[in-house]
């Protein structure tokens, strides 16, 4: 049969590095020594230390500030983009297309642009507000700032996404209950939050979900533009489990971080799944 | 009549203007001598020196990793993934519902949960740095997407076809091959390009998993940033270098490109 060997294939690349990080997360592995690898003594070691280091917690509201931020600025920004451009007209189908560049553009090509934009002596942003008399400091090397300036490139990044899905949804919006709510005299707000709305909602929950899952993933930007800094004030949990992996080599905890983050996004996946399948379904 | 634009339009090109000015920045940044690349100035003399120290530098070497990484787990994934898309869309399967789930979980899951044991495995294996273990480690992501987006291809490929094909004797693979897969070919392309494009643009793994010999494009560019003193130029030419192919293939898959990010998440 043509499905097995991809299934076996699918199992051994997927199945197999789950298990193996979770069998890992349960020793002290570090490759300075290679006895840790099965090292079993205190299998639950590294959740504990994880769960009373304040550094993780850290990482976790640092998490939330910048997914919580992003995913509300990017479905903000797609949604009033999708309501401007949905309208039957060739030249705004053409422009669409403009829109997605910064989406499938590579993340490094992104984090250099930005980290471009936001390098004072070349930035042509900082000098644009420096000749309108606004000069700034540098954002991203301000702890109270960096996190926003990650964020603001982060959006610009994906706001594309959450524009192409809403459009889509908003082009499947009978014509009818439209036509019927203009003739009764609805103005263009009425019109939105009563009729086009209620059709597109299970569209903009998946995309809620769909983007707060990415953004759990974000690293280019991060490593680019701070590496985690100033101070930590961008360290994400993701880039929290690589730095205590790759740069501190304490394989085991990391990868216990890991296995919690690949739960995380199993819980959201699952919500996706069954309200993916309800937006079609309606 | 005047032939001015509606404001709506006006808007639209306004924002997109703005949205696209800090690549296109990049890209002019990227043919400044390095002499005035601090400068703001819109006129400048133009020149390819960053293009030039480029190509005859290691970057070249890195381009084609990053080209034989994405290809060959492409080429790959599709050889895997399409058979079992074909089988999934034809025939009822109990538990459906978990591949799908299986499916979106892998889309969703986050990278370095796989590189843990992926360099694990590959330090022992001898896979360390190798484009052949970055195009390994691409499929956990590629083969997912092509089950998924084909499945959705071939479902559309009307049934009577195939069915004819049987009667007339032709096998079951046989009928796959001469009839299905060519209906299906314009589906097959954007598959292969959206695959192209995820891997291309990977940057996580190829930091973690290569060191000089396997060094994709994307890494090739952080070390101009991290090791050569803050060559701008040259990180520009780079940049433009490595967003080029990417820009060229999205003409062509702009309308799948939802389905394909989407895998596993929306029923087809």
């Amino acid at each position: 049969m043509g499905l097995l060997p991809a299934l076996l294939v699918l199992a051994l690349v997927t199945l197999g590095p789950a298990l193996y990080l979770i069998i890992t997360s349960l020793t002290p592995l570090t490759p300075v020594n290679p006895d840790t690898a099965f090292d079993f003594s205190d299998p639950l070691g590294n959740y504990q230390s994880i769960l009373t280091t304040d550094e993780f917690w850290r990482s976790v509201w640092v998490q939330i500030e910048l997914s919580a931020v992003t995913v509300v600025t990017q479905l903000a920004a797609g949604l009033g983009l999708a309501l401007l451009l949905d309208r039957p007209s060739r030249f705004l189908e053409a422009l669409r297309t403009g829109f997605l560049v910064p989406m499938v553009l590579p993340p490094i090509v992104v984090a250099i642009i930005w980290k471009i934009l936001y390098t004072p002596d070349i930035s042509p942003l900082h000098h644009l507000l420096a000749w309108l008399g606004l000069p700034i400091h540098s954002l991203i090397t301000n702890p109270s700032t960096a996190i926003w300036a990650i964020a603001a490139a982060d959006t610009w990044e994906w706001f594309p996404f959450t524009m192409l899905m809403l459009l889509a949804a908003l082009q499947m919006v009978p014509k009818e209950p439209q036509e019927a709510a203009r003739i009764d005299g609805a103005n263009a707000v009425q019109l939105f939050w009563h009729v086009r709305l209620p059709y597109i909602r299970p569209t903009l929950v998946v995309c809620v979900l769909f983007r707060l899952i990415d953004s759990i993933k974000a690293f280019p930007l991060i490593y680019v533009l701070t590496d985690g800094g100033p101070g930590g004030a961008t360290q994400v949990t993701n880039y929290y489990a690589f730095e205590q992996t790759f740069s501190f080599s304490y394989w085991g905890y990391g990868s216990a971080v890991a296995t919690l983050m690949v739960a995380g996004v199993f819980v959201l996946s699952i919500m996706v799944n069954r309200l993916g399948g309800e937006a079609i379904d309606e | 009549m005047s032939r001015r634009l509606p404001f709506g339009e006006g808007v639209a090109v306004l924002i997109l203007a703005v949205v696209l000015s800090p690549a296109l920045w990049l890209l002019q940044m990227s043919f400044r001598h390095n002499a005035d690349i601090m400068s703001t100035r819109l006129t400048f003399a133009l020149t390819l020196e960053n293009y030039t120290a480029l190509w005859t530098g290691q970057f070249t070497a890195s381009f084609v990793n990053s080209l034989l990484a994405s290809s060959m787990s492409t080429a790959f994934s599709l050889l895997l993934g399409v058979p079992a898309a074909y089988a999934l869309a034809r025939w009822r399967f109990r538990g459906e519902r978990h591949i799908a789930l299986w499916i979106l979980a892998t889309r969703m899951a986050p990278p370095i949960a796989f590189t843990i044991p992926f360099f694990l495995a590959f330090t022992w294996a001898g896979l360390m740095d190798t484009v052949t273990g970055l195009a390994m480690i691409y499929v956990t992501f590629n083969l997912a997407l092509v089950v998924w987006s084909m499945r959705g291809f071939f479902a559309a490929v009307p049934r009577s076809l195939e069915e004819a094909a049987w009667i007339d004797g032709c096998g079951v693979w046989n009928a796959f091959l001469r009839i299905v897969l060519p209906l299906a070919a314009p589906g097959l392309a954007a598959t292969g390009i959206l695959c192209f494009i995820l891997s291309w643009n990977d940057f996580f793994y190829a930091l973690i998993l290569t060191r000089t010999r396997a060094m994709t494009a994307p890494v090739a560019i952080v070390n101009f940033m991290q090791y050569a003193g803050w060559e701008w130029g040259k990180i520009a030419a780079a940049g433009v270098l490595v967003m080029l192919p990417v820009l060229v293939f999205t003409c062509f898959v702009r309308s799948y490109l939802v389905s394909g990010l989407m895998a596993g998440g929306v029923k087809e």
